[in-house]
């Protein structure tokens, strides 16, 4: 049975925990974020590039 | 294992492993939470051995944050690895978050506990100085334009801070210091109660697998960004 009631150390427990999540949350947010966004980046160079292969080629080639 | 070094490799053998560590660390937070809300009050600490739970995940999370830091660091200096200069990059900020967080929870429990937010004893002040470095750590790479400059610059400064960090484990043996000496790694075996050993030793598992994906995916987007970088100038050269 979960024990809920933190009383008379409610006001230091449950910033604890409630920052962890809040700090944990928005480093996660981050990551999942930032790796999203370069590889929308990376898809929309690709599709640039299949206009001028010649130029990119080296670079897709790693990429494979 | 060397072999893993080369960018492409990596993200090959890496790609299913975020995944997996996001639903590890996601089940262990959820049994974790549960775990520590189901045990019972400390006889002395009252609720507040609660914090622990979430504290001492932080801590170590911050101390392994940082070796993985150093080492890389080390890794990126001499083999020149652009990859070991990623895992450099990507383990400073949620390393930061960690000690950040064991920091103000640390802070937290004392209050009720020791009647003060802060001493400045040898362990609270060795962590402080460990956030300083990452801090440093940070500020350092972005001040620099020059990439490979601010990586080697940044990597110099990351393997100064490793010697911080035994200073941190053994500064309450070393000194007398209001904070209390381990109680999970220490001579003789646990001093904790098994009733509250099951929820630390999930949590911190929680952390660690939480911080392995948060890395995972940080350098696998750094490696993603640097190719982006890459086809720009490409791009731009031929435009």
């Amino acid at each position: 049975m979960l024990d809920l009631d933190m009383s008379p150390y409610a006001a230091f427990v449950w910033p604890a925990w409630g920052l962890s999540a809040l700090v944990l949350g928005a480093v996660v947010a981050r990551a999942v974020l930032s790796a999203r966004r370069w590889k929308t980046e990376l898809r929309r160079l690709e599709e640039d590039s299949e206009r001028r292969p010649q130029a990119t080629q080296g670079a897709l080639g790693q990429q494979r | 294992m060397f072999g893993l070094a080369n960018p492409e490799r990596f993200m090959r053998f890496t790609a299913p492993l975020p995944p997996v560590l996001w639903g590890v660390s996601a089940v262990l937070l959820a049994v974790g939470t549960w775990l520590s809300f189901a045990a019972p009050g400390d006889y002395q600490q009252g609720d507040t051995v609660r914090i622990m739970f979430v504290h001492v995940p932080a801590a170590t999370l911050g101390l392994a944050a940082y070796a993985a830091l150093g080492v890389s660091s080390f890794f990126a200096l001499v083999f020149r690895h652009s990859l070991a200069d990623a895992a450099a990059r990507a383990a400073a900020l949620p390393g930061a978050a960690f000690t950040a967080l064991a920091l103000v929870t640390g802070g937290l429990w004392g209050q009720p506990m020791w009647g003060t937010w802060w001493v400045w004893d040898a362990r609270l002040t060795s962590v402080l100085v460990l956030f300083l470095f990452y801090l440093g750590y940070m500020a350092l790479r972005s001040s620099i334009d020059d990439e490979q400059k601010a990586g080697r610059a940044a990597a110099v400064l990351g393997l100064v801070g490793l010697i911080n960090l035994p200073i941190v484990k053994f500064s309450v043996d070393w000194w007398n210091t209001l904070h209390q000496p381990a109680s999970l790694l220490r001579a003789g075996g646990t001093s904790l109660d098994p009733v509250f050993l099951a929820p630390l030793l999930t949590m911190m598992a929680a952390y660690g697998a939480l911080f392995g994906a948060v890395w995972l995916t940080t350098i696998r987007a750094e490696i993603v960004r640097r190719r982006v970088q890459t086809l720009r100038a490409r791009l731009a050269l031929e435009a």
